[in-house]
């Protein structure tokens, strides 16, 4: 790769060599489902690498180095839908999870590190994977989340599986069977107690955050087709579902959260099947699609085939803005994600989206719904302009989609993962603002990188929360680098971080435009 | 000492207070009407039991049959009122068995739990999108033509403006099916229907969707830019039938105390 340099007010995109989907003569459902990508750093070098998932071939590591060049590695996890890097065993290297398409569950790729000392040198071996199970995890899983659901101080699992899916691999009644379902997957000392939470699943994403305000994460799991979200809070050792939403999407693809407006509320966006251009020949394309689909009605059912934004209102109530904020449609939505695109200190959005299915779209060309990615600039009033002017709008089929910065500028790149098409990544050249780039060390816990954690930026700009993650978007990993973006001339004053066992630190006058690593010290 | 005086309530003269009660009714063709509509439904329901006619063409041979009463009622309005008032006469019964398609459609689609697809009422299921074009346009003619013919007045003019954009509505959905059509041709999709599809207000409208109004207070007004289409329409109807009973009771009370209506 060749990477281009400078300021060129927009993304420049770039091919990355791995393809998945291109050795099936033909993509149909569920294969059209894709797979996701993942960001963080494997090799401790500072650089955050790639990893992508396959569903019809093996993974592979893109080892970051540097300057936006990177040295592909084959992975031999195959078939995977979803992907985190996470350090799972808590020894300071993180490790590689997958999920899987059909009936495999759960791979965990352990980590065995790699020689510090003689880092960053491209010369040093990098670190070794072997594939080791995850003792007592043994669910058929497409989705999963990491977080630290029970307070305890480490990493839990949560997988969801796809019911439509295990049905096509014979499982006759997915409900039915031990290892279906939403199931959370407790840690307990490097073994894992398993919870079920549903055994009707048909989930596309996960998200564990806190949605109820109460200081602990709930548990969210988007299903595909008429099956509700559902989400789950913790009482003590049980998980009750509650009920928050009037209006969810239909099938629900992503969840993505974060503070739109800076005003420490939290908005939750999903995407779903919602063509964003209403031409008739868009719609003509979409028609025989939509008249196979069959609605599903029934008395309360909150489910409204579109993208879905929850606000807060006055009285605390989830109200659906998409619609009044312009992002209820964005096509057949894959991978969402907030991030400041532009560093203007306000969250913007970018969805992939696409469809392949030749059972699904046999009236259009390879069977492919064509469409373009959509970029959302944050206009700061609580809505949102397109911007095709970033250049964002390629038409191959996203699936999983990452936000990170790769070549170490600051601004954060964006990685999709394309089925049957190349994986693309849009190097940011908008060259706008300013940042902050936060990495948290816990040493000596089971939560080394302090996924969960609340970080809060104040500035005389305003101020800026975000929270460290593990996994996010549509079958994707999220590096646990956390990203403020800001308004070129912002003071830094305060930057004021919640870890996960509610632990604060401060940091007084924070640098602007750097990497910082807050270390935190129990002694 | 006080006096108090007990008074009756008037009688309540229904058909005097609402003129456009005395215009609807039948009169002597009273039971010619009725043994229409019976007629109509037993052959109707007959017809759909066994097979013979779907639910739209059951619909159409009931109205068919009532048509000879319809015509004779209005031929009478036409010789005691004149033409305006005979075309009132046929607007408000024909705009009323309109709200009752409209009325189905949407018990069907809220209270039913039916489908988009399903929820079609009665007559639409034959084309929901040439029915209400043809429909629409005939209403938009028809006030028109009311209004020529002397019946003016503020609600005829609310009445008229709402027509002029509910004919909008329709005229826009009706010309993208047609090109929805085309493109399914072109693609030699033929057996995909595009009926239905959201027009300028509504859920994925044209007003949802506009880069002019995407995000703008417009999109704020409960349910103007997210109502599915059937909602709209039944909405559409009510602001369109409001108008026109109070303009036909004012003009009928008008044309009443000029000794022209009685």
């Amino acid at each position: 790769m060749h990477p281009a340099s400078g300021c060129s007010d927009a993304f420049v995109a770039h091919r990355l060599d791995f393809t998945t989907g291109t050795r099936l003569r033909e993509i149909s459902t569920y294969i059209s489902n894709g797979a996701g990508v993942a960001a963080n750093d494997l090799d401790n070098d500072g650089d955050l690498d790639l990893v992508f998932a396959s569903v019809d071939r093996e993974a592979e590591i893109f080892w970051n180095d540097g300057s936006l060049a990177f040295t592909s590695q084959t992975l031999d996890d195959r078939f995977g839908r979803g992907v985190t890097i996470v350090d799972v065993d808590a020894d300071g290297w993180n490790d590689i999870v997958f999920t899987h398409r059909g009936l495999d569950g759960v791979s965990f790729w352990r980590n065995h590190g790699g020689d510090e000392s003689i880092r960053p040198s491209p010369l040093a071996p990098r670190p070794s994977f072997t594939l080791q199970p995850l003792l007592g995890v043994d669910s058929y899983a497409y989705a999963m989340a990491w977080g630290d659901v029970d307070g305890d101080g480490d990493l839990d699992l949560v997988t969801g599986s796809y019911g439509v899916e295990l049905l096509q691999h014979g499982i006759d009644s997915p409900a039915a069977d031990p290892r279906a379902g939403v199931v959370l997957h407790l840690q307990q000392e490097g073994s894992w107690q398993a919870h079920v939470l549903d055994r009707e699943a048909e989930t596309l994403s996960i998200a564990i955050a806190d949605l109820t305000g109460d200081g602990q994460p709930e548990i969210w799991a988007a299903n595909d087709f008429a099956l509700n979200d559902k989400v789950w809070q913790r009482d003590g050792a049980a998980w009750n579902i509650v009920h928050l939403f009037d209006q969810t999407s239909h099938s629900t693809m992503t969840t993505e959260w974060g503070d739109l407006d800076n005003s420490g509320g939290l908005t939750i966006f999903t995407t779903d099947m919602n063509p964003y251009d209403i031409s008739p020949r868009t719609l003509a394309a979409w028609a025989p699609m939509m008249n196979q689909i069959e609605e599903h009605r029934a008395a309360g059912d909150p489910q409204v085939m579109a993208n879905v934004l929850q606000v807060r209102d006055g009285a605390g109530r989830w109200q659906n803005q998409a619609t009044r904020r312009g992002i209820d449609a964005s096509g057949w939505s894959w991978g969402a994600r907030y991030g400041d695109l532009d560093q203007d200190g306000l969250l913007d959005l970018y969805v992939v989206n696409g469809m392949i299915a030749a059972d699904m779209f046999g009236h259009l060309p390879n069977g492919e719904l064509v469409e373009e990615n959509q970029a959302y600039r944050n206009r700061g009033d609580g809505a949102f302009d397109r911007a095709p002017q970033w250049q964002l709008g390629a038409t191959a089929s996203g699936r999983g989609m990452v936000m990170a910065d790769l070549d170490s500028d600051g601004d954060l790149d964006i990685v999709v993962n394309n089925l049957r098409g190349f994986a693309q990544l849009f190097e940011n050249q908008l060259c706008h603002g300013a940042s902050l780039q936060v990495d948290l060390a816990w040493p000596g816990s089971a939560n080394r990188a302090g996924v969960g954690a609340q970080l809060t930026l104040s500035t005389d700009k305003g101020v800026f929360r975000r929270d460290v993650r593990a996994s996010g978007g549509y079958l994707s990993g999220d590096a646990a680098r956390v990203h403020f973006g800001l308004p070129a001339d912002a003071t830094l004053r305060t930057l004021e971080i919640i870890w996960p066992d509610g632990a604060a630190s401060a940091i007084m006058t924070p640098p602007n435009n750097a990497r910082l690593i807050v270390t935190r010290s129990d002694e | 000492m006080t006096q108090n005086t007990l008074t009756h309530p008037a009688h309540l003269d229904v058909q005097a207070a609402l003129p456009l009660l005395r215009l609807l009714n039948p009169k002597q063709y009273t039971r010619i009407v009725l043994a229409s509509l019976a007629v109509g439904l037993i052959a109707s329901y007959t017809a759909v039991a066994l097979g013979w006619l779907p639910l739209w063409g059951a619909t159409a041979m009931v109205l068919l049959i009532l048509a000879p009463a319809g015509a004779l009622k209005w031929r009478d309005d036409y010789r005691r009122y004149g033409a305006t008032i005979m075309g009132l006469s046929i607007l408000l019964t024909a705009q009323g068995l309109h709200t009752v398609e409209h009325l189905v459609q949407w018990a069907q689609y809220n209270l039913l739990y039916w489908t988009m697809r399903q929820s079609n009422g009665l007559l639409s299921p034959a084309n929901a999108e040439w029915v209400h074009f043809t429909w629409n346009w005939l209403v938009l003619i028809t006030v028109v033509l009311l209004m020529l013919g002397g019946m003016r007045g503020g609600w005829m003019w609310v009445l008229l403006t709402v027509a002029i954009f509910h004919t909008i509505e329709h005229s826009y959905t009706f010309i993208r099916y047609q090109m929805i059509l085309r493109e399914l041709t072109a693609m030699d999709v033929l057996n995909v229907t595009a009926q239905g599809l959201p027009g300028i207000v509504g859920r994925d409208g044209w007003l949802a969707r506009s880069e002019w109004t995407r995000g703008t207070w417009i999109c704020t007004i409960p349910g103007l830019t997210t109502a599915v289409r059937l909602d709209v329409h039944f909405w559409w109807n009510i602001l369109e039938m409001t108008p026109l009973i109070l303009a036909g009771h004012f003009y009928l009370r008008g044309q009443a105390a000029a000794g022209k209506f009685e």
